[in-house]
């Protein structure tokens, strides 16, 4: 394939925006992932595939240290946001994160408004300074996850009392509200419908105009058509990474052959 | 490539199953040129009609594997090489479609050929060269199948010897025209069927040129040799001149 890319499926692959270097994970005695080199780079969607237990998750957790949070992990390598090494000691993972922000696999709304739920984040990180600007901020991020039409005359109601696909865009625009460079995504349609997961397919494709994008998916489809770039990880080794094009038609390694082919599980 | 089952076992009996389809749409061309060709040869109109009746066949067969390859693609979602499968199954079957054609095209004339006088050894050769064809469509297929890229690339060297064959007779019919203008209708209809088995020397190649793509996953990028009607062509002038 000379070319696979239609014109807006370019990126400029000159901005890496995170670069990982030799990235190992233990989970105790477990070798979870083993030497992993990756390039995430700016304003694209990088999609992360690989059968169950693969690392793909455990990588994507490395990217804002939510290992940190688990006991038994430890993580060796280098992993760079904008050249900072993020496990560097002056870091500070709470902040990390809100540059960093995470999407998960089922929609956990806080136990609160609508509202509330977005405003969290901005409040805490002290990023507004009074409450018409916190208003804007909440707008904009429900606007940006294309759920504003359906909440704004019910911004008290409860988070929890929406369906799954708008509380799972509830809690992107939660995620967005603090302004992430990075998004990252642990397969976010996996408790979706088809309509719920094509308005997130959407709203991934236009949230990468501002942040880059790294979506953990099951759905090789989903993978195919929302991102720009494609990893694809087996046994914790990063086995090949490519235009997403490139990987679903003409993969060089064989390993990914058989995945995306539907011949290993 | 790989040679690994699907998980899925009906995904592999769906592929398996449009190759046949194609590899059986093969066979109907293949004979389908070389009865036509024999029926120029022989004069025999009941076996050019009968060409002229099959070639139906041909193209509900073609109609038969693009739908059988867009429900597969609708519903299996096939990737890399069973993806390539697909697509290079599509193309030769719209390849093998055109060739039937020909054939049928091949026999019709040859009704109208078998009203005229004869040229001397002009179907014989005609005939010969649709066999050399037929070889190249074979070969091509073949190496389909067995993802031969060896032969494949054989296979496009070959069509060479097809392009020299069709200019050969080229300049023999454009002989006999200028001997005897009452050759002129004849010779038309030998021509054009001569420039239509050189025209399916092409499709052999296009074939030989999927089994690349599907192997490689590209296309071939080098330059094949061509002995194109050009010197021919020049040739012709002079004889005028």
């Amino acid at each position: 394939m000379n070319d696979m890319r239609i014109a807006d499926r370019k990126v400029s692959t000159e901005t890496a925006k995170m670069t990982a270097r030799g990235v190992q994970v233990y989970y105790g005695e477990n070798h979870a992932l083993k030497d992993v080199d990756v390039d995430i780079l700016s304003g694209t969607v990088t999609a992360f595939i690989g059968p169950s237990g693969c690392g793909k998750s455990t990588f994507l957790r490395c990217l804002n240290r939510m290992n940190d949070t688990v006991a038994s992990a430890r993580v060796l390598g280098e992993i760079k946001l904008d050249g900072e090494n993020i496990y560097d000691k002056r870091v500070d993972p709470v902040t990390l994160r809100a540059r960093v922000g995470m999407v998960f696999q089922k929609p956990n709304p806080f136990p609160k408004s609508i509202y509330e739920n977005v405003a969290y984040g901005p409040r805490i990180h002290g990023l507004t300074r009074n409450k018409a600007e916190l208003d804007e901020v909440v707008e904009m991020s429900l606007k940006r996850a294309a759920l504003w039409n359906e909440v704004k005359d019910r911004l008290d109601a409860p988070g929890t009392g929406l369906s799954g696909g708008q509380q799972q865009r509830l809690c992107i625009a939660r995620a967005v509200a603090t302004s992430p460079e990075v998004l990252l995504m642990d397969e976010p349609c996996s408790a979706l419908d088809p309509i719920a997961t094509a308005q997130v397919e959407e709203l991934i494709d236009e949230l990468r105009s501002q942040f880059s994008v790294v979506i953990v998916t099951h759905s090789m489809q989903q993978a195919a058509r929302v991102s720009q770039r494609t990893a694809f990880f087996h046994l914790g080794h990063l086995v090949e990474y490519g235009e997403t094009g490139q990987i679903f038609t003409n993969p060089k390694d064989p390993r990914t052959e058989s995945y995306i082919t539907g011949r290993i599980g | 490539m790989i040679n690994e089952k699907h998980i899925v076992s009906s995904f592999d009996r769906d592929l398996e199953s449009v190759q046949a389809m194609v590899m059986k749409m093969g066979g109907l061309v293949e004979a389908a040129m070389l009865d036509a060709a024999q029926a120029l040869d022989t004069r025999d109109e009941e076996l050019a009609a009968k060409v002229r009746a099959n070639d139906s066949a041909i193209d509900s067969m073609e109609d038969q594997i693009q739908h059988e390859c867009a429900r597969l693609i609708a519903v299996r979602t096939p990737a890399a090489t069973d993806l390539r499968t697909v697509l290079s199954v599509m193309r030769i079957a719209g390849q093998l479609e055109r060739c039937g054609d020909y054939a049928k095209n091949l026999a019709k004339r040859s009704l109208v050929l078998s009203q005229l006088p004869q040229i001397d050894g002009a179907t014989g050769s005609i005939r010969r060269m649709s066999r050399t064809v037929v070889m190249q469509l074979k070969d091509a297929l073949d190496a389909y199948i067995a993802r031969d890229l060896k032969l494949a690339h054989e296979v496009r060297q070959r069509d060479q010897e097809i392009d020299q064959m069709y200019n050969g007779l080229f300049r023999e019919f454009l002989t006999h025209m200028l001997e005897d203008p009452r050759n002129i209708t004849t010779c038309m209809h030998l021509h054009f069927i001569a420039k239509n088995i050189e025209r399916v020397g092409d499709h052999a190649t296009g074939i030989a040129e999927q089994v690349i793509y599907l192997v490689e996953g590209q296309l071939p990028t080098d330059e094949r040799p061509k002995d194109s009607g050009v010197s021919a062509l020049a040739a012709a002038s002079r004889m005028e001149g």
